[in-house]
């Protein structure tokens, strides 16, 4: 790890302040699951590490009349023992609990688990199919960014050098709903996600489908969507569903799973994922993982 | 590219205020053993892969070899050595029962991890026991013994006896 | 049959205590002071090349740089069973990851920072990192001197190739044996390089002082092995290398021989300075050992009644870019490589052969993990198409008590029937299962298992026992706790020889200087020749108690025995004389002289009817073997057709471990080597690229098993058919209890779907690709 100057501003403007003048060499710091890692293999040399620690509009989840806010120091384990969350957003929950292990969800957030923004990370899928939104702040001001528009690229965001992501909302559903997150991992112990998928659908069949790890970026299937919108899944409709996710997916080979492999499992999850969801909308409990 | 800034840090140590100088691309893990002598958090990976280095911070465990010893700075901060300085706890005592441990590195990280999970859940099931210990690789006992001590725990606490 | 007070009870063994508060100190844990320095190693990146020069000017001129060594310093070459490996290389490197140079300083980071200054000048070989290649004859010499390096009598290298040995069977006729079988089946298995994944990584602490001597603190299970190859390698006396064990936090093999301890002796440059060399988790990927890799061709001939004929076993074995202490596996499996069955005609080629893939040492199981993978698939595949149980079929073959194995040796007594039966019982082979889910198979595989130590014919062991004031024992010895319970073992066998408590018995970690001579803790040897020499050094310790009493009171020794830590006497019933009265003292006599003294008592032990000089050709003429310990494993597995998945619900294994000293730890053995040999079926797996660069040199990409992984049943079954010439009857059984897995896992997928899957490990990517492609056909 190279030298680096350690910084933890008190308030949100200081940080936008630090953040503006060490724009482009400054790496934010939280849980640092990921960064720090990052930094021990020199795939990061930030000259400032800016700890964001202290802030507290940034801590918190809370229900707003249309929005679940989520703030960005928010922790894995605070959303997996959230009642809000586990009642509202299943497929996050789902994969909240997948991350990693214990110590490490204790202080990894899903606001870096985002901005870190690896093709699996295990967050993405599951806020694309909730149309999610992001708060950026900076010295410059604020904006709301579409998870649509966030992932830019492996470990690319449409952030700026200067801004700060300060939270997280989930637009409430107003319907019926069910949710559902698959992860495939080789074993069932802590792995990364070789692919990873989240099936959102209300009592009207719209179906939400997003995928992560068989791209460059995580990614909504909306010709997969179109085809299923409508009803339950059927005999023609799912294996065409599936059909299209293998098209619209680009899953590489390495040396945790090839690519044949990748996209045969992108088949057989996005059933299962699209059959939990469907149970649970209806009100039925419907297992786990596959 | 800034020199080495070294920051003072206090925290509270298995209940002792502390105040060290350190770097801040020192990990915790490495203050812990090396500067302040306490040396049952074991390094085993440098990832946070494998749990041997696991703590208790504000309560809850973490790898401490991927944090900054900045990051542990105002925070309260146990080791096996503070977690058993009013003598041996029952988790420990249970542990010895069953033989759960063999070589003994990942005893310390699995001690903690237990603890939290008796706290968040007094009364988990099989699975959820396995759950809460998964980020502890053990390689000598395939887990069987870890597992039915820490079920053991469970019955004995709801029995009412000692912590 | 004397009715026995402590060997064979179970206890809370007497190291955890120490381990579950933390007091137990591994190497890392020492404090050395302020003067601690520290060592990095830079590696080499090419898998082959010479070394035509290293400049360490830069670095040197680092403030805080102490020392910089490189095999101009130390050329010295080293090794277990043969002198191949370098301390630091001159000439040449054999794989990525190698060191070549080593730097130390005040600190890590400064040490690391000065490693990135040296400058390495290569002229790049070509590298192979394959054995099949490899062992071509025109392949490029990995080590073209292996004519002249020093090496054990017993090994059979073959100079101008890349072979390090070569071990043959041939016992019977071959062909007459092929042509009375009624099937004759032949195939090839594959099993990859896995590492130890020990959960702390190898270090050491080296001390040269002025007084020319050298100290080790090491992570070991071989401290006066390593002593030796050090004292060997640097021709210097014994007694100026002193080796300290620290508490070992898991070897598996890993930590036994040595590997980097061996920079230690750079400390030589700073002579005052304590010297410390930790690996990193990657480092401990690249630069320790890891498991031989296999290539296994072997062909069976069975009759329709099941009874095997004939073998045929050709084993390919990457021993990686040294074989200093692979060539025994290549040896051991070479002898051993029937299994624990009864075979008229065998023809066995074990050969070790080089390559540029990091060297391959000792590994729990140490080989016969990995060719029982093919051996019990193949027994699987020809039980099926002679229509026969493939339970039926180990029972059929089972080896009994004076069959010749492959060498000709009787078999020693032991209870290959009874485990196989109690496996079965306990699996409940036969009763088939269904899966509620339409997706899953519910299947059961089972597979045999044997292994005898490999060790020289003359490993040897010595105790040394001593009393203090409260008749508490010291049982001083060298044999390594590395988690297996040896310790335990040794002080039960002590106590129970002495007629003391459990809890009146220390057995501490060994230091060279103050503890007697053991060859290494490895082979699952030391329960039966540790265990026998502790008998020997108590009952010495008995022969002086009863001779003081007889002489202070002129009691008949013959009639004396120990009991609740006192002396007693078959002839008079109110005679008791408690051991502390005057195990330090002596005992008064009527003239208030003394007689006795400090009680010790001590012994060694070698094997003295091993003889491992064979018939090169034949393999026929020799004893390489003390004894085989046999056994079973079984498992019952959920595989999910479309993921691939296998869920292991239960396992069953059986070991006859002769009389189990501590039956709980003995179980304990059997579990944790169920999950190490679990991991090894299902994802273990160390990748490299083309070049030799490994992959996934971390827990992220090398997976071992979670609590999350492991089975919900496990049953752990002690069988025990006593070895006449163990303690109490005992054997070892530590490696064995991984060595069924691979192949019960593979067995029982088998059965469910009919996929045979011949390269291991069998992770959910093969099963759910070969399952589900268009090619395939459910094994006949």
């Amino acid at each position: 790890m190279t030298n680096f100057d350690y910084l933890k501003p008190v308030s949100l403007k200081e940080a936008c302040v630090l953040r503006a003048e060490h724009a482009g060499v400054s790496q934010l710091l939280l849980g640092g699951t990921d960064l720090i890692v990052e930094m021990d293999q020199g795939l990061l040399s930030p000259d400032f590490l800016i700890d964001l620690r202290e802030i507290g509009d940034l801590r918190g989840i809370r229900v707003e009349k249309d929005d679940i806010v989520i703030g960005a120091a928010v922790t894995f384990t605070e959303l997996i023992k959230s009642k809000t969350i586990t009642d509202q957003c299943q497929a996050l929950i789902e994969a909240s609990k997948l991350v990693a292990s214990v110590g490490v969800r204790n202080v990894a957030t899903l606001a870096g688990n985002i901005c870190h923004a690896v093709p699996s990370a295990e967050g993405a899928a599951p806020l694309l199919v909730r149309d999610a939104e992001l708060t950026a702040v900076s010295t410059k001001g604020e904006r709301r960014i579409s998870i649509h528009d966030f992932f830019t690229g492996p470990r690319k965001t449409a952030l700026k050098a200067e801004e700060i992501v300060t939270a997280i909302h989930i637009p409430r559903n107003s319907l019926k709903s069910g949710e559902n997150y698959q992860k495939l991992g080789r074993y069932r112990g802590e792995d990364l996600a070789q692919v990873g998928v989240a099936v959102a659908v209300d009592e009207k069949y719209r179906y939400k489908i997003a995928y992560a790890a068989v791209g460059p970026v995580p990614l909504r299937i909306t010709k997969a969507e179109e085809i299923l919108q409508g009803g339950p899944p059927g005999e023609k409709s799912l294996p065409a569903a599936v059909e299209a996710v293998k098209k619209a997916v680009s899953p590489i080979t390495d040396i945790r799973a090839s690519k044949e492999y990748r996209l045969y499992m992108c088949g057989i999850m996005l059933e299962k994922a699209v059959n939990t969801a469907v149970q649970r909308m209806k009100g039925n409990k419907a297992g786990g993982q596959a | 590219m800034k020199a080495d800034r070294k920051k003072e840090i206090t925290f509270t140590l298995n209940g002792n205020e502390v105040s060290v100088l350190v770097s801040p691309d020192e990990k915790l893990l490495d203050v812990l053993r090396d500067t302040l002598g306490m040396t049952s958090p074991k390094y085993g990976c440098g990832k946070g892969e494998c749990g041997a280095c696991t703590v208790l911070m504000n309560g809850k465990t973490v790898r401490s070899c991927i944090m900054l010893a900045v990051q542990a700075d105002q925070c309260e901060i146990v080791t096996l050595e503070g977690f058993q300085k009013n003598g041996i706890t029952d988790i420990q005592e249970t542990f010895l029962k069953h033989n759960a441990f063999q070589c003994g590195f990942c005893a310390p990280g699995f001690i903690l991890s237990t603890d939290e999970l008796l706290r968040e859940n007094p009364e988990p099931d099989e699975e959820e026991i396995r759950d809460a210990l998964a980020g502890n690789l053990c390689r000598c006992t395939g887990y069987k013994n870890i597992i039915e001590a820490v079920e053991e725990m469970v019955e004995n606490r709801k029995k009412g006896a000692k912590r | 049959m004397k009715k026995l007070n402590v060997v064979g009870h179970d206890a809370v063994r007497i190291d955890l205590k120490e381990k579950i508060t933390g007091t137990a100190k591994y190497t890392d844990d020492l404090a050395f002071g302020p003067n601690l320095l520290h060592m990095s190693v830079l590696s080499s990146p090419h898998a082959h090349a010479e070394i035509l020069g290293i400049d360490t000017s830069e670095a040197e001129k680092i403030p805080g740089v102490r020392a910089v060594a490189t095999g101009k310093d130390f050329p010295q070459k080293m090794g277990l069973y043969l002198k191949d490996k370098s301390i630091l290389p001159v000439d040449r490197v054999r794989y990525i990851g190698e060191q070549v140079a080593a730097v130390i300083a005040t600190s890590k980071k400064i040490a690391d920072q000065a490693c990135k200054k040296i400058k390495v000048e290569y002229k790049v070989l070509p590298s192979i990192h394959d054995q099949m290649e490899a062992v071509r004859e025109d392949a490029f010499l990995i080590h073209p001197d292996l004519g002249s390096y020093e090496i054990v009598p017993w090994l059979n290298p073959k100079p101008g190739t890349n072979i390090s040995h070569i071990r043959k069977i041939r016992k019977g006729d071959i062909e007459k044996g092929f042509e009375e079988a009624d099937l004759v089946l032949e195939e090839e298995f594959v099993v990859p390089h896995v590492v130890h994944a020990a959960l702390e990584p190898h270090i050491t602490v080296a001390l040269y002082d002025y007084n020319d001597r050298y100290t080790f603190w090491n992570s070991t299970q071989s401290p006066h092995t390593q002593r030796h190859i050090l004292a060997d390698a640097l021709d210097i006396p014994h007694q100026n290398v002193r080796v300290i064990a620290s508490s070992v936090g898991g070897g598996f093999g890993g930590k036994a021989g040595i590997s980097m301890e061996a920079l230690g002796v750079a400390c030589r440059k700073v002579p005052g300075y304590p010297v410390k060399l930790k690996w990193s988790r990657e480092e401990e990927f690249y630069n320790t050992s890891q498991r031989q890799a296999l290539r296994a061709r072997l062909k069976m001939g069975v009759t329709k009644d099941g009874k095997i004929t004939a073998m045929r076993h050709v084993l390919y074995w990457d021993v990686g870019g040294s074989a200093e202490y692979g060539n025994n596996v290549v040896n051991a499996t070479g002898f051993s490589a029937t299994g624990p069955y009864y075979i008229p005609n065998v023809s066995i080629d074990s050969m070790g052969i080089y390559t540029n893939n990091p060297p391959c040492a000792a590994y729990r199981g140490f080989g016969y993990s990995e060719f029982h993978f093919g051996l019990e698939s193949l027994l699987d595949r020809l039980a099926k198409q002679i229509g026969m149980d493939p339970v039926e079929l180990r029972r059929v073959n089972a080896i009994k008590a004076g069959d010749p194995v492959a060498y000709g040796v009787p078999m020693n007594p032991s209870g290959m029937r009874e485990c196989i039966d109690r496996v079965a019982e306990a699996i409940e082979w036969g009763r088939e299962e269904t899966s509620e889910d339409p997706d899953k198979v519910i299947a059961k595989g089972f597979a045999g298992a044997w292994k005898a130590p490999a060790m020289p014919a003359n490993a040897g062991s010595s105790v040394f026992i001593k009393f203090s004031e409260d008749a508490s024992i010291n049982v001083e010895l060298s044999g390594m706790e590395i988690g297996q319970g040896l310790h335990t073992t040794m002080a039960k066998i002590a106590a129970e020889e002495l007629g003391l408590p459990l809890s009146k018995v220390r057995v501490e970690l060994p230091d060279t200087d103050r503890s007697p001579y053991e060859w290494q803790t490895v082979a699952s040897h030391e329960t039966w020749e540790l265990g026998n020499t502790v008998i020997l050094a108590a009952r010495e310790a008995r022969e002086r108690i009863f001779d003081v009493v007889h002489r202070a009171r002129f009691l008949d020794k013959e009639f004396l025995y120990l009991e609740d830590e006192k002396v007693k006497s078959q002839l008079d019933p109110t005679f008791e004389l408690p051991l502390k009265d005057f195990v330090i003292t002596g005992i008064e006599t009527e003239h208030h002289t003394w007689v006795g003294g400090p009680i010790t008592g001590s012994a060694s032990y070698i094997p003295e009817f091993t003889n491992a000089m064979v018939d090169p050709e034949t393999g026929q003429g020799g004893h390489p073997n003390v004894h085989y310990t046999v056994g079973a494993g079984a498992v019952k597995i959920e595989l999910d057709k479309k993921t691939g998945v296998v869920r292991v619900l239960q396992m069953a294994e059986a070991f006859d471990a002769g009389k189990a000293i501590n039956p709980d730890l003995a179980r304990d053995q059997i579990v944790g080597g169920f999950v190490q040999g679990l991991g090894t079926a299902l994802y273990e797996e160390v990748h490299f690229d083309k070049d030799g660069k490994i992959l996934n040199p971390n827990f992220t990409d090398y997976k071992i098993p979670t609590t999350l992984d492991v089975p919900y049943k496990m049953d752990p079954i002690l069988v025990e058919v006593p070895q006449p010439d163990g303690p109490y009857g005992a054997r070892g059984i530590s490696e064995h209890t991984m060595i069924p897995v691979m192949p019960a896992v593979a067995n029982a997928v088998a059965n469910a779907v009919g996929l045979r899957i011949r390269d291991i490990p069998l992770t959910a990517e093969k099963i759910a690709l070969r399952l589900n492609s268009q090619d395939f056909k459910p094994e006949d």
